[in-house]
């Protein structure tokens, strides 16, 4: 067993902060499921204190205007809400840019593909798999699309190791409070 | 910390096995430290992960500035270690660990006790050992002198942090036992990365030494190294060989993860749909157990704080939409079977209250 236990510890105190200032609204199992996936995740990213690109991406998106959780994600950033609110800007023009570049991108490569044809060599196949599945791996991520590779899998090792945490402690909450009812 | 130390201390034995046995544990200590690392997000950088792969650029020139590496940069015959080349005795001490100890410089730096006191012991420890190497000298300059020169044949490669990291990693290699490739190569470009702090990619036997390749070997190396990283974090990874079998892996884990906090997030909006009383017994609960990370303890302090809330559970099933919770519950059946035998039980737990014994026997199950 890994010794995050503190990373644990933050995770459940902002999580349980983020559950205690969002109201419940008690009218339907999915809402509530949505609200209490939607603190932890944010509980989770904020542990990062906006150091990670996933962190700030899922936070940003969460808090979108227009997108019917917003109030949701206000309230639970409550009094915080100032500073990854700041951090975002930057991304999320750093973002723009980077979709126009890739986009670009793209399209050239789509040409350059059309006059290679058909491309018979091992390598090459190789490389296409290996491009489709961090394709894949970019959908997956938060904010995964505006990574180069290199950032692509250092965000990956952040947020598996996060995920891990967060799965552990809402596993553990929730078989403690079924044991309890027992 | 107790990586130097048992560096130094096994830095005089010379036989081929204990040095094999040591390498073995260091490389073991090492991913110790890595998952330690991991785990511990240290609040004195951005990212562990980044930090222990990305040096800033004083202390990525002090790792230049350890003998070790430095012996290494400047040999011109950097002898794999069971050679028995004359002059290689004095490095063999030394030589056995010539990644480890520059990883290991990076893994103590970052740890919590780490500070500059580990690397000048560390530098300490391996310096009484061959000095016949003037070339170590002449990099044991001040840092700030050192970027000022520039006979770099490399003008491309910019980045310290980058090439640091790739020395390292030639570094690796050559004791895997690559060296034979780059010991010829090596030796036309030694002269050029001895003076240098900014030790560049070293070109290999047969390969292109143009700035563009050596940049985009420098980038590959890179994201295998953090590859590897991922491979030793993902359960069931190091085994497989080949990118894109990794990455799947990877992708599968994620998504799992991903799915298990939906999961998890369900069922815990269907136990405790009051959850603002119950926090607080739960939080010290769960305080304590996850500092033991230990299940079993969690039941005896939940049992006495959980007992006034029995009269409030009588009622929420009536709450509960059971036709709305079965409908995600049967949609992702095929996903994870621990998950749904007890959704179930808890369905049945709802509809009558006979079956709290069968849902306590499939958790402990489950656990």
């Amino acid at each position: 067993m890994r010794p995050h236990s503190s990373l644990k510890q933050e995770f459940l105190k902002e999580w349980i902060k983020g559950l205690q200032r969002c109201s419940f609204p008690k009218k339907s199992i999915l809402e509530r499921k949505k609200a209490i996936k939607l603190s932890a995740d944010i509980a989770m990213a904020s542990a990062r204190n906006g150091t990670t690109c996933w962190s700030r991406a899922l936070i940003s998106s969460a808090a979108k205007d227009g997108s019917d959780n917003n109030h949701l994600v206000k309230q639970i950033l409550g009094p915080e809400s100032d500073r990854p609110a700041v951090e975002n800007k930057a991304p999320a023009r750093q973002a723009s840019v980077c979709k126009k570049i890739l986009k670009r991108s793209c399209r050239i490569r789509r040409r350059g593909r059309r006059k290679c044809g058909a491309a018979a060599a091992p390598s090459s196949i190789a490389k296409h798999l290996v491009k489709k599945r961090r394709q894949i791996l970019r959908s997956l991520i938060p904010g995964g699309e505006f990574m180069n590779e290199i950032c692509l899998i250092e965000e990956t090792l952040d947020y598996i190791t996060s995920l891990r945490v967060q799965v552990d402690v809402m596993r553990s909450l929730a078989t403690a409070s079924v044991r309890g009812t027992e | 910390m107790e990586l130097n130390a048992g560096t130094g201390g096994n830095g005089s034995h010379k036989t081929a096995s204990e040095r094999d046995e040591v390498a073995a544990l260091e490389s073991l200590q090492f991913t110790d430290e890595i998952r330690r690392l991991m785990s511990a997000p240290g609040g004195d950088n951005a990212s562990s992960f980044t930090a222990l792969l990305e040096l800033p650029a004083p202390q990525a020139v002090q790792l230049i500035q350890s003998p070790d590496s430095a012996k290494l940069i400047a040999a011109p015959a950097p002898a794999p270690a069971p050679a028995p080349a004359p002059n290689v005795d004095d490095f063999r001490g030394s030589f056995q660990f010539p990644f480890n100890c520059g990883l290991i410089d990076r893994a103590a730096r970052f740890s919590v006790f780490a500070g500059d006191g580990n690397i000048n012991g560390n530098n300490k420890s391996n310096s009484p050992e061959p000095t016949s190497y003037n070339s170590s000298a002449s990099l044991q300059k001040p840092v700030k002198s050192e970027p000022a020169e520039t006979e770099s044949s490399q003008p491309l490669v910019s980045d310290p942090t980058v090439e640091n990291r790739s020395v390292k990693r030639k570094d690796r290699e050559k004791v895997k036992g690559s060296s034979k490739k780059s010991k010829t190569s090596a030796k036309e470009s030694s002269d050029d990365a001895e003076k240098l702090p900014y030790v560049h990619v070293r070109a290999r036997r047969g390969q292109a030494t143009d700035s563009h390749s050596l940049a985009e070997r420098a980038r590959r190396e890179k994201i295998n190294a953090r590859m590897k990283l991922l491979q030793d974090l993902v359960p069931g990874c190091s085994k497989i060989s080949g990118t894109a079998l990794v990455l799947d892996e990877i992708i599968n884990h994620v998504q799992s993860l991903q799915r298990q906090v939906e999961f998890l997030s369900m069922r815990l909006a269907a136990v405790n749909p009051r959850i603002d009383f119950n926090l607080d017994s739960v939080f010290t609960a769960e305080s304590g157990s996850l500092m033991d990370s230990n299940f079993s303890g969690m039941v005896i302090p939940m049992m006495w704080p959980e007992v006034q809330l029995n009269g409030n559970r009588q009622q929420y099933p009536q709450q509960l939409h059971l036709d709305a919770f079965q409908q995600p519950v049967s949609g992702r059946e095929e996903v994870c079977n621990s998950y749904i035998t007890p959704e179930n039980s808890l369905l049945s737990y709802d509809s009558s209250g006979n079956s709290a014994s069968l849902h306590s026997n499939q958790l402990k199950m489950e656990l």
